[in-house]
C-alpha cells in the first residue's frame, strides 16, 4: 500500500501544537513509517510539493499571507484537520479581536507603522472547509494518535463533544464547583484534557473550548451568586478559546 | 560584483525565519528576517489578574512554557513579598529541569543534531535513527517530570503564584528515579559524542552574558553576570541593556552598554557553562575535561556541546532533587496582592528571560516587559554570521547558504516567542514566504 501523504502546518501560534506531535516520542517514529512525512518544517528540511492526503494544521489566522496560503493548504489537501486552540478557534491572540488593532500596535512597537497584521486572529475554519477539528490548548496526544488512526483505518475519530463534567464524575474526582466554591469552566467545557485541572485542584480554565450545547449564562450566573462581578466572569471566558465561548455566548441570544 | 543569497525559510528551528546576506566588494550585509505573525501579549496582559500571567505568558511558547511561568510567578511573588518555602523552591527548580531536558533533547537531536550527519531531519538515515531515538528517550523523560508535577508537558498548569496548586507524591516522583539514573550515565557518554563532532572555525568574541547564583547552577535565582565584568541585580540589567526596532529586520533587537557604547551579547547554554562551570557536578566536570573540552566555549557551533553538558546535569540535578525531596507544609504560600512593579529573570532553555510587571493594587497588570532569549540574541546571530561569510568570501554561495543555515540553528532560535517580533514590510504583498512552491 502506498503511505498516506501527511503534511503539518503553522500560522499564528506558540509551537506547542506541533510539539505534541514530537511529543508523541517513540510513536513519532511509527508514525514516520505509517505517513509520508511530506512537509513538516520545524522537523525537515523537504519543501512543500504536490499534494497531500492529510494536513494538520497549527495555528490562527493573523495576517494577509496566512490567509492566501491556507487556502492553498486548503486546494492541496484531501483532509484538513485542525490542531489546537489557534487553528481552532483563534487563540489567545483572539483577544485583539475586541480592541483596537491600532492602540495594541502602538503599545509594544516604538514604530507601529512597520507592523503589518490583520484586525482579527480567527479560526482555519472562517477561511476554509475543515474536515476535523482537534480542540486543546494544546491539543491531545491521545486525540492526535487516535485522529491519524482513525484516517488509516478509514473511520471517524472517536472525540467526545460532552462536558468536562462527564469525564470528572467518571473519575470521581471531587466538584470544584459544588464542593470547592472554585469558578469552573468544566460544565460548558468540551473534555479531552483527562480531568487535568480538577486532579490538580484547580478549576478548569477551558483549554479544550466550549462543548457542543453550552449554557453559559447559566453557568455565569452561579459564578454571580457566588460573588464575582459580570467582569471577573467575562475574564473567565476570555482566554484561549475567547472567539469560541463568545460565539456560543451570542448563538445563545445574551450577547 | 554582487552576490546575493537568501533562505527564505529555515527549516528545522521553531518559528518563522528567513535569512538574507548581501555580499559586494567585500562588504557584507546580514539580514535575519522574521515573518513570525505578531501576538501582542504585552497588550493585551494590560488589565489581566495576577493569576493570568503565567498561564498567558506560558502560550508565548509551547516549548518552554515553564521558563515563562517560572520569571512570571517569580515576578509577581517579589511585588507582593511572597516567600515560598526551600521545597517548592526545589519543586520549581525540578520541573526547570524537566524543560531543560526536553528542550535541549528536542535542540540536540531532532533540530541541529541532523546538521552534523549530513541528514535532512531525524528519521531519513539508518546510521542517526539509533541517535535520535535515544534523543526521543531523554526527551520523554524530560515530559514525564514535567506531567508528574505539571499534569502535561506543554503549557502545564500547578503552578501558581505563592506555589503550586496541588503538590506531587514523594512516590510518584521517586518512581522517576531509575530512569533518570540510566538517562545520567547515557548523557555523559553523549557529552563525548557530542565533543567529538566536527564544528569548523566559527570563533566568536562576544560578551556572554547568563544569571550566576552562589548556591548553584542559575536557573531561577542569581545575578546577572558576563564574562566582561557585568554583575548586576535582575533589575539592573534593564538599566544595561535596551531593545530597539531595527529598519531591516522585523524583531526588536537587544544590546547592551558598554563603555558609551551598544553592541550584541549572548545568553543561552554557552554562556551559562562557561560562567558557572565550577557549580556542575565533578563527575561531568571530569568527563567534559577527558573529552577535551576546554572552557570558555566561543565557537557558536558548539552550542550542542553546552546543551549536552546540560542535559546531563539536568539529569543529575532532577535525580538529586527527588531524592531529597520532603513534602513542604502547604503548596501554597498566604499572600495579599499589592501594587508594585518587580523585574524577574529566570534562565530559560534557550538563556535568559526577563519579565517587568507593573500591578495596580488590586493585582491588576497595569504595564509589562518581556524580553525572551531568542530577541537578546539575534544581533549577535547576525554578527556572527557576517562574520563567517566574510572569512569565507572565496567559497560557492552554496556552500555560504548551507553553513549559514547551520550556524542560525546553533543559536537554537525560538521564533515563537513572538511577543516582540513583527513582520517585515515586504511582506506586505500577499505573496507565501517562499519554501512553498
Amino acid at each position: 500500500m502506498k503511505r498516506p501523504r501527511i503534511g503539518i502546518f503553522k500560522f499564528t501560534s506558540c509551537d506547542g501544537c506541533q510539539l505534541s506531535v514530537l511529543n508523541l516520542e517513540e510513536e513519532l517514529l511509527d508514525l514516520v513509517g505509517l505517513f509520508q512525512v511530506a512537509f513538516f518544517r520545524e522537523a525537515t528540511d523537504r519543501p512543500l510539493r504536490g499534494h497531500l492526503d492529510i494536513a494538520l494544521v497549527e495555528g490562527s489566522i493573523s495576517t494577509g499571507w496566512q490567509r492566501s496560503h491556507v487556502v492553498e493548504v486548503r486546494e492541496r489537501t484531501r483532509y484538513l484537520v485542525t490542531i489546537g486552540a489557534c487553528a481552532t478557534s483563534g487563540g489567545l491572540q483572539a483577544l485583539r479581536n475586541w480592541t483596537s488593532i491600532e492602540d495594541y500596535k502602538k503599545s509594544v512597537y516604538p514604530s507601529p507603522g512597520m507592523i503589518e497584521t490583520l484586525p482579527c486572529s480567527t479560526p482555519i475554519s472562517d477561511h476554509v472547509y475543515v474536515d476535523y477539528e482537534l480542540w486543546g490548548c494544546p491539543v491531545g496526544s491521545d486525540e492526535l494518535s487516535e485522529t491519524l488512526a482513525s484516517f488509516l483505518l478509514d473511520k471517524r475519530p472517536g472525540i467526545p463533544g460532552y462536558s468536562l463534567c462527564m469525564e470528572c464524575k467518571r473519575k470521581g474526582t471531587p466538584c470544584l464547583l459544588i464542593a470547592g466554591s472554585a469558578p469552573c469552566l468544566g460544565p460548558v467545557t468540551r473534555a479531552g484534557c483527562g480531568v487535568l485541572c480538577p486532579s490538580l485542584e484547580r478549576p478548569c480554565y477551558g483549554c479544550f473550548g466550549p462543548r457542543e450545547g453550552a449554557n453559559i449564562d447559566a453557568l455565569l450566573n452561579v459564578f454571580r451568586k457566588k460573588g464575582l462581578s459580570p467582569h471577573e466572569c467575562s475574564l473567565l471566558l476570555d482566554k484561549m478559546n475567547t472567539y469560541s465561548y463568545r460565539k456560543a455566548r451570542s448563538r445563545e441570544g445574551r450577547l | 560584483m554582487k552576490r546575493l543569497f537568501r533562505i527564505d525559510y529555515l527549516p528545522r528551528v521553531e518559528g518563522e525565519v528567513g535569512i538574507t546576506a548581501e555580499i559586494q566588494d567585500g562588504e557584507v550585509t546580514v539580514r535575519a528576517a522574521v515573518f513570525e505573525a505578531p501576538r501582542f501579549f504585552e497588550s493585551f496582559l494590560k488589565g489581566r489578574h495576577y493569576s493570568d500571567v503565567a498561564d498567558f505568558t506560558a502560550r508565548i511558547c509551547g516549548i518552554c512554557p515553564v521558563a515563562y511561568q517560572m520569571s512570571a510567578v517569580h515576578a509577581v511573588e517579589r511585588i507582593f513579598s511572597v516567600e515560598v518555602e526551600e521545597q517548592v523552591r526545589q519543586l520549581r527548580r525540578l520541573l526547570y529541569c524537566g524543560e531543560w531536558i526536553e528542550s535541549h533533547s528536542l535542540h540536540i537531536y531532532l533540530l541541529q543534531g541532523p546538521d552534523f550527519y549530513g541528514t535532512e531531519n531525524a528519521w531519513s538515515k539508518k546510521e542517526y535513527l539509533p541517535i535520535a531515538k535515544k534523543g526521543l528517550s531523554f526527551k520523554k523523560l524530560g515530559n514525564r517530570i514535567l506531567t508528574i508535577i505539571g499534569g502535561r508537558p506543554v503549557h502545564p498548569v500547578s503552578v501558581k503564584v505563592g506555589g503550586f496548586s496541588k503538590l506531587p507524591e514523594k512516590k510518584v516522583l521517586s518512581s522517576a528515579l531509575p530512569d533518570l539514573q540510566k538517562a545520567y550515565e547515557e548523557s555523559l557518554e553523549e557529552i563525548e559524542r557530542a565533543a567529538r563532532l566536527s564544528f569548523g572555525e566559527n570563533q566568536m568574541d562576544v560578551e556572554c552574558v547568563s544569571l550566576r547564583d552562589p548556591r548553584e547552577y542559575p536557573m531561577n535565582y542569581g545575578n546577572v553576570a558576563s564574562n566582561k565584568g557585568i554583575d548586576t541585580s535582575m533589575s539592573g540589567f534593564l538599566d544595561v541593556v535596551r531593545e530597539h526596532q531595527v529598519g531591516h529586520s522585523t524583531a526588536l533587537h537587544s544590546e547592551m552598554r558598554k563603555d558609551g557604547l551598544w553592541s550584541p551579547y549572548l545568553v543561552g547554554p554557552i554562556s551559562r557553562v562557561n560562567l558557572n562551570d565550577e557549580k556542575l557536578p565533578a563527575e561531568i566536570r571530569a568527563r567534559m575535561k577527558e573529552c577535551g573540552i576546554s572552557l570558555p566555549i566561543t565557537n557558536i557551533r558548539m552550542g550542542i556541546v553546552a546543551r549536552s553538558i546540560e542535559l546531563s546535569y539536568a539529569f543529575h540535578e532532577a535525580a538529586r532533587i527527588i531524592r531529597e525531596y520532603e513534602a513542604p507544609s502547604v503548596s501554597c504560600a498566604d499572600f495579599k496582592p499589592r501594587a508594585g512593579e518587580a523585574v524577574w529573570i529566570t534562565e530559560a532553555p534557550r538563556g535568559a528571560l526577563v519579565h517587568r510587571y507593573e500591578l495596580d493594587d488590586s493585582g491588576y497588570v497595569k504595564n509589562c516587559t518581556l524580553i525572551p532569549p531568542t530577541s537578546q540574541n539575534l544581533g549577535q546571530m547576525e554578527r556572527g554570521l557576517r562574520d563567517f561569510i566574510r572569512s569565507h568570501l572565496d567559497k560557492p554561495v552554496d556552500f555560504l547558504r548551507k553553513e549559514s543555515e547551520k550556524i542560525v540553528r546553533s543559536y537554537d532560535p525560538c521564533i515563537s516567542c513572538s511577543v516582540h517580533f513583527v513582520v517585515r514590510e515586504e511582506n506586505k504583498t500577499e505573496k507565501p514566504p517562499h519554501g512553498v512552491r
